[in-house]
């Protein structure tokens, strides 16, 4: 392999995980948090679907990326009034949000697009970092990318902090683990798990986002194709660890950049073998490769006070 | 307290719990089939139009109640291992996997496992066993990585759909796999056709109402399922582990048999779902052949609460709003997309109405 389609694959691997990087994040601060969402796949197709229509209505993409959060925040509240206030089976929603977008983003491109499918959405701006744009043979194939993966590494290394070092990462940390103890000390269980489900919806809204406007420019129908499972799976292979969840991520963006690169170096793996690549990692991570699990306690368990 | 105490109180609780189950299930099948015809006026279809088309598609013809009802029986094979493995408190997502698995082997047993010239009923028998062995399998990987290593089944249910999926893919695209020899460069990537002997027989033996015989197996496999989970020691152990794992193993029940025994099962009826389409309906393996039939089956199992009788009911419903929503599509214009925002509905609303049915924690 040539240092040029090195670099290469470092670039489409790390723009490949972006999704699952925002994704992951979002879902790892609500399974803190207590709540298992399944459904930011749901959430993910709501904003890649909004964002597209958003940036191809108003020729702004950064309109298109205003309009995805706007558009997702009703689904993510309906999981959280869903697992919280009425306590319903958090799998179940989670999978009935899921049909239910998938059945209304493809009847909605349908009926918005139709003929026009193939026409150009206009996508998010491409940006390098000063010093290291410059790199060579790296500075383009690698760090010239679309602006908000920046922006969500930003977001994502914030996450980290605050969920390190603040009161709120304590809280949220509690509330999966402990739950009766954050209500004894007189914070609402049920309000931080609106907060966790509701961030997890924002960054599931960014995801979508990038996978429609900022890397393809265009919808297709279900475009997701699971990559919220992976996310969720990203979680448990990272043992519900910031640091993990993110390494996990980049794996699964790996495995999948693998299947654009091999062929180009001539290696002879059916298609279908690469495609299916990340999934079988992240059963094999899901399934032992990262030991025993420790879920925080209460995850999934919606809080009843007593 | 004693076995029967158990029983008679479990008993007593299904009975008061029932028929506001009932109640509420209707309520929102009917409930998001309002929201589908409001849908269907906004988008600008003529609502009289499509209603007929969905009778057409579904009561129309013979041959139309026929596809619908085979339809039904998948979904209610995948239900009814849905329920069963819900019972231990397991919710089995893989139904669409196991299905696929289950397709792939019935093809390649029935192709190239020398069926064609064994004596009558063994010539597609052998297929659907192998069938089922796949599916068996499939849920099996559930299971064994549930008891090992503690894997949540929902996640890996779900992975293991995807990877199915893509095996299908595979198996259809490689020549060295399930393709047809290619003659030419425009070879469709699917399997050749199944040899005549391996076709399940049909009931009335004619073509125009093409109901297999996969219905009475399906009609006896829900008879036997709904004895065993109501009436058996077997059935009470299952839900022994279900409401409390670690009280259970007090009682001598063993945890990690009855997760190994309910996933498996719950895959074996996927993967013979799969073999009853291809071997009943479709004769040649394709890409995508079990797309969105594991999600109905799931549905439908959610659907009935824990009730094998109501499984059946609403894989009637889902097969007949399928076969319907196909011909609305082709008649009237809209697209199929409509049944699934229907499903999602009936799903969500059943999710939160289990609150307002008091039910425990």
């Amino acid at each position: 392999m040539t240092w040029e389609l090195f670099a290469v694959f470092v670039g489409s691997s790390l723009r490949l995980a972006v999704p699952l990087l925002l994704a992951g994040t979002g879902e790892l601060v609500s399974e803190r948090a207590g709540v298992l969402n399944m459904s930011i796949e749901g959430m993910m197709l709501t904003g890649a679907f909004a964002a597209a229509v958003g940036a191809w209505a108003t020729g702004s993409p950064v309109l298109g990326l205003l309009i995805c959060v706007v558009a997702v925040f009703p689904v993510a509240l309906l999981q959280a009034v869903l697992s919280n206030t009425l306590r319903a089976n958090q799998i179940v929603t989670g999978i009935g949000i899921n049909i239910l977008v998938l059945g209304g983003t493809t009847l909605a491109y349908r009926e918005i697009f139709g003929a026009r499918s193939r026409e150009q959405i206009p996508g998010l701006e491409k940006w390098s970092p000063p010093l290291l744009g410059d790199i060579p043979v790296f500075g383009q194939a690698v760090f010239q990318q679309v602006w908000l993966l920046y922006a969500g590494l930003a977001i994502i290394a914030l996450t980290a902090l605050v969920l390190r070092y603040s009161s709120i990462g304590i809280v949220i940390h509690a509330a999966g683990a402990e739950p009766r103890a954050v209500d004894k000390s007189g914070i609402s269980v049920t309000w931080v798990r609106y907060l966790g489900v509701l961030f997890a919806g924002f960054m599931s809204a960014l995801a979508g986002a990038f996978l429609s406007i900022g890397d393809i420019h265009t919808f297709t129908e279900g475009m997701t194709r699971g990559a919220g499972y992976l996310a969720i799976a990203a979680v448990i292979f990272g043992k519900w660890t910031l640091s993990g969840t993110v390494l996990a991520c980049l794996l699964f963006g790996a495995a999948t950049a693998l299947q654009f690169q091999l062929p180009t170096l001539g290696v002879d793996v059916p298609n279908a073998l690469l495609i299916m690549l990340p999934y079988l990692l992240a059963l094999l991570a899901v399934g032992g490769l990262a030991g025993r699990q420790t879920a925080p306690r209460a995850l999934g368990e919606p809080y009843l006070r007593r | 307290m004693t076995d029967a105490a158990v029983r008679a109180s479990m008993t007593k609780s299904r009975r008061r719990m029932l028929r506001p189950s009932i109640v509420i299930s209707v309520a929102a099948v009917l409930a998001a089939a309002l929201v589908g015809l409001v849908l269907i006026f906004a988008l600008g279809v003529s609502v009289s139009e499509a209603i007929a088309a969905f009778i057409d598609g579904t009561l129309g013809t013979p041959y139309a109640i026929a596809a619908s009802v085979n339809r039904s029986i998948a979904f209610a094979l995948v239900g009814i291992g849905f329920v069963i493995a819900n019972r231990a408190n397991l919710v089995n997502v893989g139904g669409e996997g196991q299905i696929a698995v289950g397709g792939i082997a019935a093809t390649a047993v029935a192709l190239y496992g020398h069926v064609d010239g064994l004596p009558a009923a063994l010539s597609f028998v052998i297929p659907l066993l192998a069938a089922v062995l796949a599916g068996m399998l499939w849920g099996s990987i559930a299971g064994i990585l549930k008891i090992k290593a503690g894997t949540n089944e929902v996640i890996s249910t779900l992975l293991l759909s995807f990877i199915a999926v893509w095996l299908l893919y595979w198996c259809v695209q490689s020549p060295q796999l399930l393709r047809k020899p290619m003659t030419s460069s425009a070879t469709l990537p699917e399997s050749l056709e199944i040899p005549e002997a391996a076709k399940l027989p049909l009931l009335t033996g004619d073509y125009s109402f093409p109901v297999h015989i996969g219905l009475p197996v399906t009609i006896v496999i829900a008879i036997v399922a709904g004895i065993v989970l109501v009436k058996t020691v077997f059935g009470l152990q299952l839900r022994a582990v279900g409401f409390n794992p670690v009280a259970a193993g007090r009682a001598g029940i063993s945890y990690a048999r009855m997760v190994m025994v309910s996933l498996a099962t719950a895959g074996a009826l996927g993967g013979l779902a799969g073999g009853f389409m291809l071997l009943g309906e479709q004769y040649v393996l394709k890409d995508g052949f079990s797309s969105g039939y594991g999600f109905d089956g799931l549905v439908a199992g959610l659907l009935a609460r824990g009730s094998v009788v109501g499984v059946i009911a609403a894989a009637l419903l889902f097969g007949f709003l399928r076969s319907g929503g196909i011909n609305m599509e082709m008649v009237a214009g809209v697209p199929t997309a409509l049944v699934m925002v229907i499903q999602g509905l009936i799903v969500v609303t059943l999710a939160g109405a289990a609150f307002f049915m008091g039910r425990r924690a």
